[in-house]
């Protein structure tokens, strides 16, 4: 965790100090270990340079179905040939996830993990905490949380995504909720939220919140995605350079 | 091979007086003591040593010792079983000679036990502290070995061909054969083993039957004889009553605390593990509760089926305070161990060593075993058969893997029934299409359809079929997500 450049140990302890992973300042790029996207420059755009490996990241769609999975794909795929095998869990998905289409997009079909339930979210920190899952996607079928009793008491509303993100740095998984664009304006605990469109042979992301991230929307195409090969985590670039670039 | 072990293959019989004990008896053995490195002795022991050495043991109900020589008794199964257990800590090779026999082959297992004649002290000796009492004999094959014992027993033969000496005064009855066999036998002069073994084979075989030849032959060990192996059939079974009635779950579970301790140490020393576990829970006046727990594997920690134990019961209400626990396995099955991972599960990173069907259990103990499930395909053109719910983890890997290029686009998401659109459908736009997806008669479930990929006013693209039957109606059934 602490990985200090052991060629300069010259320089100032609070310089070193910042470089911790858990400290983040507005101005420069969180330095998070990433999992690429499978996107160059959708890569480029958030911070890391890639999915976060540990933390919850929420995409929010119009609705379900729009092409939001895709951006997911080549991860699932990249995940599915690591080895030690590691289960991808599918919490309570919207519709059936389609056989053929997984495997012609070279994700294995043996390390799905299908889990249908009223209490998603009892089910992803199960998951989570097992250590047997690599990637854990979960559709929150929210609205109706937002509505009614829960508003009135805002703190324990928000405690569920609390205690994922908590589980997700905890476990060191990645965990990808799928919401409701409506829910955009609630705050949320994620590392990263981002709004995707679909548009004609693409999509368009906005992120809502990232540590250090593009704020422009980003258009992407289908076209430019490629297949992920690297299995390990890539550690952000550091703050400092960062500081250099600027 | 020590001496004692080289001169114990010279054949040897006797009858000693039943009172003095065995170790004894067993010491009394007349020992011909060879001075000399004789070559005849080792090449004896060497080669003309049969292959295998069988013990037969009958077990002698303890009050009816005075049965005629060569009578069958019947033995209780589950003494013959439990004996079988007893034997499976000499030999792997238990074999079960059903009205009142066993037979173990234990060549391979006297160099652990110090030969033949300790080995069969040390089996004795454990037979004895359980309870049994028995006639037992040593010989080269196993019906040899339970003709011996049955004339009367105690009697090691390792040499194969000192055997049909010491066969030969036997009775013809020991044999078991049909009783009027042995009469037409008895009529024409043969009473003896010895006598039977000099008829000319041609003949015998004639008047008394093929079988009856291959008997005699298996009897020398002439002809083979392939037996059928003892498995152990065990089961954990354990039960607890308290004395006092208990009222809460938290109750029951320290209850069933030691139970599942003891459980965990018998499929440990078993090197086993069960897939299968029965709680009941008895109450006064009421039918027990039922806790089966099927899991996804084999497992004998105590540790995870108290976390699954405790997961099912919170989700039941008990009826009535619990007096009685019982606890029951399902079939051994053999464990696959692995090594742990150097972090706790979920901690650093920290993994299983495997797709861990702990999390199965626990996922499925909480929200139903239908709710967890994984994906396999189908080699199937219809969309909705050409997927289905398989156990998470069995692979497809025996199918063969389409590529993208073979087969058209097919959408990630597959509704569950196609949804009816309204038939008017401008608001979707054709990017692709038709496929045309025809036929299943050998079902009953026959599909004419042509499928088209679709992009609503949303941008979303959508797979959607049309109907070539007459309405010509239009439904949605997948999502390219």
């Amino acid at each position: 965790m602490g990985q200090v450049t052991p060629d300069s140990p010259s320089e100032p302890t609070l310089e070193r100090l910042l470089e911790h992973p858990a400290i983040w300042r507005g101005r420069s790029a969180a330095r998070t270990a990433t999992l690429g996207t499978g996107c160059r420059r959708l890569d480029e755009a958030l911070p890391g340079g890639g999915w976060p490996a540990a933390g919850l990241t929420e995409i929010l769609t119009a609705r379900s179905g729009l092409g939001e999975l895709r951006l997911l794909i080549p991860l699932l795929a990249m995940l599915g040939r690591e080895l030690p095998a590691r289960w991808a869990a599918w919490i309570s998905p919207p519709f059936e996830p389609y056989a053929p289409a997984l495997i012609a997009a070279g994700v294995p079909l043996e390390r799905q993990l299908v889990v249908r339930t009223a209490d998603p979210a009892g089910a992803i920190e199960q998951t989570l905490d097992s250590g047997g899952c690599a990637i854990v996607l979960a559709w929150f079928a929210a609205t109706a949380r937002s509505s009614g009793v829960a508003r009135t008491n805002k703190s324990t509303q928000l405690s569920p995504l609390r205690r994922l993100q908590l589980a997700t740095q905890r476990s060191q998984v990645p965990a990808f909720l799928f919401r409701p664009l409506d829910e955009a304006a609630q705050s949320s605990p994620a590392e990263l939220r981002l709004v995707f469109e679909p548009s004609l042979e693409g999509g368009r992301l906005q992120l809502l919140k990232s540590r250090g991230g593009e704020r422009r929307p980003l258009d992407i195409l289908w076209s430019e995605w490629r297949e992920l090969n690297r299995c390990e985590p890539k550690k952000g670039k550091s703050a400092r350079d960062v500081h250099d670039q600027t | 091979m020590t001496r004692r072990e080289r001169a114990s293959s010279v054949t040897r019989a006797f009858r000693a007086p039943r009172r003095p004990q065995l170790s004894q008896r067993l010491q009394s053995l007349p020992i011909p003591q060879s001075t000399r490195k004789s070559e005849p002795l080792l090449l004896e022991s060497l080669f003309d040593s049969a292959p295998e050495s069988w013990i037969a043991l009958l077990p002698q109900p303890s009050l009816s010792q005075h049965l005629p020589q060569g009578e069958v008794e019947v033995v209780d199964s589950a003494l013959l079983q439990r004996l079988a257990s007893i034997a499976g800590g000499f030999t792997s090779r238990v074999s079960l000679e059903p009205p009142d026999a066993l037979l173990l082959e234990v060549r391979g297992s006297f160099q652990l036990f110090g030969g033949a004649q300790s080995l069969c002290l040390q089996l004795l000796e454990r037979c004895r502290q359980a309870g049994v009492e028995l006639r037992w004999s040593l010989a080269p094959t196993p019906l040899a070995a339970l003709a011996l014992a049955r004339a009367g027993g105690e009697t090691i033969v390792l040499a194969r061909d000192r055997l049909a000496g010491v066969l030969a005064p036997l009775s013809l009855k020991v044999l078991g054969w049909p009783a009027h066999t042995v009469v037409r036998l008895d009529a024409v002069g043969v009473r003896t083993l010895g006598a039977a073994l000099r008829l000319p084979r041609a003949s015998f075989a004639q008047r008394f039957g093929q079988q009856t030849l291959l008997a005699l032959d298996r009897l020398t060990g002439a002809a083979p004889e392939p037996r059928r192996m003892f498995v152990t059939r065990e089961r954990f079974r354990a039960q607890r009553e308290p004395g006092f009635e208990l009222y809460a779950q938290p109750m029951v579970l320290q209850c069933l605390e030691p139970l599942l301790l003891e459980l965990e140490d018998f499929l440990r020393t078993r090197q086993s593990g069960i897939d299968l576990l029965m709680l009941r829970l008895q109450h006064r006046n009421r039918p027990p509760t039922r806790i089966d727990l099927r899991l996804a594997s084999a497992e004998l920690l105590a540790k995870q089926f108290r976390e699954l134990l405790v997961l099912r019961l919170s989700q039941i209400e008990l009826p009535a305070p619990v007096q009685r626990i019982k606890l029951r396995s399902g079939p051994l099955q053999p464990l696959v161990t692995c090594s742990e991972s150097i972090w706790r599960a979920g901690e650093h990173g920290g993994a299983a060593g495997r797709e861990s069907p702990a999390l199965i259990e626990r996922l499925r103990a909480r929200f139903g075993s239908a709710a967890v499930y994984g994906l396999c395909l189908i080699p199937e053109h219809r969309p909705e058969n050409a997927w289905g719910i398989a156990e998470p983890g069995v692979g497809t890997a025996s199918v063969p893997k389409l590529t993208s290029s073979a087969m058209s686009r097919r959408p990630l998401w597959l509704l569950h029934e196609p949804e009816a659109l309204p038939s008017a459908l401008q608001d979707l736009q054709i990017v692709e299409g038709p496929e045309r997806i025809e036929t299943g008669w050998w079902d009953g479930r026959e599909v004419a359809r042509d499928y088209y990929i679709a992009r609503d006013e949303a941008g979303a693209e959508l797979w959607v079929y049309r109907e070539r039957m007459p309405p010509h109606a239009w439904y949605l059934h997948g999502v390219f997500g």
